[in-house]
């Protein structure tokens, strides 16, 4: 085992595998969903995508990821889930298939995480292997997986196992600070697997300590160096780069300067950092919202026709006709 | 990926060679607001200087592509084969934006397909059209500027306030070119507006005519 990060690494590796190995019959696509942040609204935007998509009659599972702050079971209308993902973490259940819940919502099914033991709410790494595979095999159209704040190790490499990596953002310097942070984490943790040389990877490790002593501060920067140092690798840098496509949610806009913030966004990110971010969509700030969280159901569900459920509906069009092509998404010019 | 020094205009700007004047200014509008000193997608990415200096590339790029003689030149530079259609020599004219080039740039290209999505048949009143403004990421300001009305008349469109309107047949200009702007179809959408109005004010005129009595 290296010292620098073996166990994840290996952990990554599986993570690519599994989410690059097609087995056999129709696979649910699998949509993770983070942000860095807490309380940008991304176990709202799960609840509501994964109850879009239901309606238009997609066979969908949410999944909340999030073992110490689980919440995503009460967007979705479940109010005591009998069973949860830490049965799976504590080793009472070893099939996954079996905590899954109905919830109100036709079509849309879920695994909450509430109860988890917080002495030990993370799974071992052995465990999370298990996880990670299991949620592979669900049985549905589309996984959708609320993952839990921060860029923890166990949240980015649920983050990687997904067909999509979804970034939820809230138009606030900190939010935004943070889905830099976060797109820069899962990008790194993406690029080190696909370097080979040991002094690159050394580099790489280095350069994702923010506060590193060589002053590396963005995947360009990076790229300079490693270019530097081996020309091959640096081949492979921008080949990851290229792979890699966060796609970009906006919550809770308010003027039409929230919504171009994404596109902002997406400019800083191939200025800046070299990265191809997708601005998947926007969803306004609507009281509807509120209401919706009070009444412990997805928005789309209570008020059909506001304008926020409209904006849900609209995304999960988008990702509904993705799959129906092929999961590739035509980068835009 | 090219570091930011060796980046041409275009992608200065972020938009492509066969890029319409519209689509520059678009792109140039987006540009400043990405990369103004208090940007809250730019501010925890980017360091002292960074902004003042890409604003300075930004400029330039802008420069050059907004005029059709310079940017022909550029363009020579460049080594691109002549685009095949120039956008003609009309620049100086008022821009009126039109649907077509939606693909233009991504950024008309996603917020139109945001819109295009959404069903633009029915009725268009005040609020509808304040509805689509928003979606098409454009300020009241902005409008007023594309157009030349006045940002106030846009403001008593949105808000329905009829009697602050002029008359009717200005309105339907007003609102003509305002809905094109948005990437609706002007025409339809005067049609519908008009009979809002109409009725507005002949409810106003009856009222005043009642209390006249």
């Amino acid at each position: 085992m290296r010292v620098d990060g073996g166990v994840s690494d290996t952990l990554d590796k599986l993570a690519v595998r599994l989410r690059d190995e097609r087995s056999g019959a129709r696979r649910a696509r699998l949509i993770a969903v983070g942000g860095g942040k807490g309380g940008v609204g991304k176990s709202f935007v799960v609840a509501n995508l994964a109850a879009s998509l239901a309606r238009s009659g997609q066979r969908v599972i949410a999944v909340d990821g999030d073992l110490e702050g689980a919440n995503l079971h009460t967007c979705v209308g479940v109010t005591k889930p009998r069973a949860s993902l830490a049965d799976f973490v504590a080793q009472r259940e070893e099939d996954l298939g079996k905590l899954i819940l109905d919830t109100p919502i036709p079509n849309l099914r879920l695994i909450a995480a509430i109860g988890a033991n917080l002495a030990a709410a993370q799974p071992s790494q052995a465990r999370r292997v298990q996880l990670m595979r299991e949620l592979r095999e669900l049985d549905a159209d589309f996984v959708f997986l609320d993952l839990g704040a921060g860029t923890h190790a166990a949240v980015m490499d649920y983050f990687m196992i997904g067909d999509d990596g979804v970034v939820v953002i809230a138009p606030e310097p900190t939010s935004v600070e943070n889905a830099y942070g976060f797109v820069r984490a899962a990008f790194y943790r993406r690029l080190r697997l696909a370097i080979a040389s040991h002094d690159v990877r050394k580099l790489v490790t280095t350069a994702m300590d923010q506060r590193n002593e060589r002053g590396i501060r963005t995947p360009l920067e990076l790229l300079r160096e490693i270019e530097a140092l081996d020309p091959a690798e640096g081949a492979r840098f921008v080949e990851t780069m290229s792979a890699f496509r966060p796609r970009l949610v906006i919550n809770g806009v308010r003027t039409a300067e929230d919504i171009k913030l994404g596109f902002s966004i997406q400019s800083v990110c191939r200025k800046f950092f070299g990265l191809d971010a997708d601005y998947l969509g926007y969803v306004n700030h609507d009281e509807s919202a509120r209401h919706s969280v009070r009444a412990r159901r997805p928005l789309i569900d209570v008020y059909p026709r506001s304008d926020a459920a409209i904006y849900f509906s609209r995304i999960a069009r988008k990702l509904a006709a993705e799959t129906g092509a092929g999961e590739a998404v035509e980068p835009l010019p | 990926m090219k570091p930011l020094a060796e980046q041409n205009h275009y992608e200065i700007l972020e938009t492509h060679v066969s890029a319409t004047r519209e689509d520059i200014e678009r792109a140039y509008r987006l540009s400043l607001t990405t990369y103004a000193d208090d940007s809250l997608a730019g501010y925890s990415v980017l360091e002292a200087g960074d902004a003042a200096a890409l604003r300075e590339r930004i400029e330039v790029a802008f420069r050059v592509l907004s005029d059709a003689r310079l940017r022909r030149e550029y363009d020579a530079t460049l080594s691109l084969a002549p685009r095949e259609e120039l956008p003609a020599e009309e620049p100086s004219a008022p821009l009126v934006p039109v649907e077509a080039n939606a693909d233009a740039d991504r950024f008309a290209h996603v917020l139109d397909g945001f819109a295009r999505e959404d069903d633009e048949s029915g009725e268009f009143d005040g609020e509808r059209l304040r509805h689509f403004r928003i979606r098409s990421g454009m300020e009241i300001d902005d409008i007023a500027r594309v157009t030349k009305i006045s940002p106030s008349y846009l403001r008593f469109i949105e808000s329905e306030r009829f009697a602050d309107l002029p008359a009717a047949v200005y309105v339907r200009g007003f609102v003509t070119a305002y809905a094109n702007c948005v990437g609706l179809d002007g025409k339809e959408v005067a049609a519908s507006y008009m009979k809002r109005f109409e009725q507005g004010r002949s409810e106003r005129r009856r009222g005043r005519f009642f209390e006249s009595r």
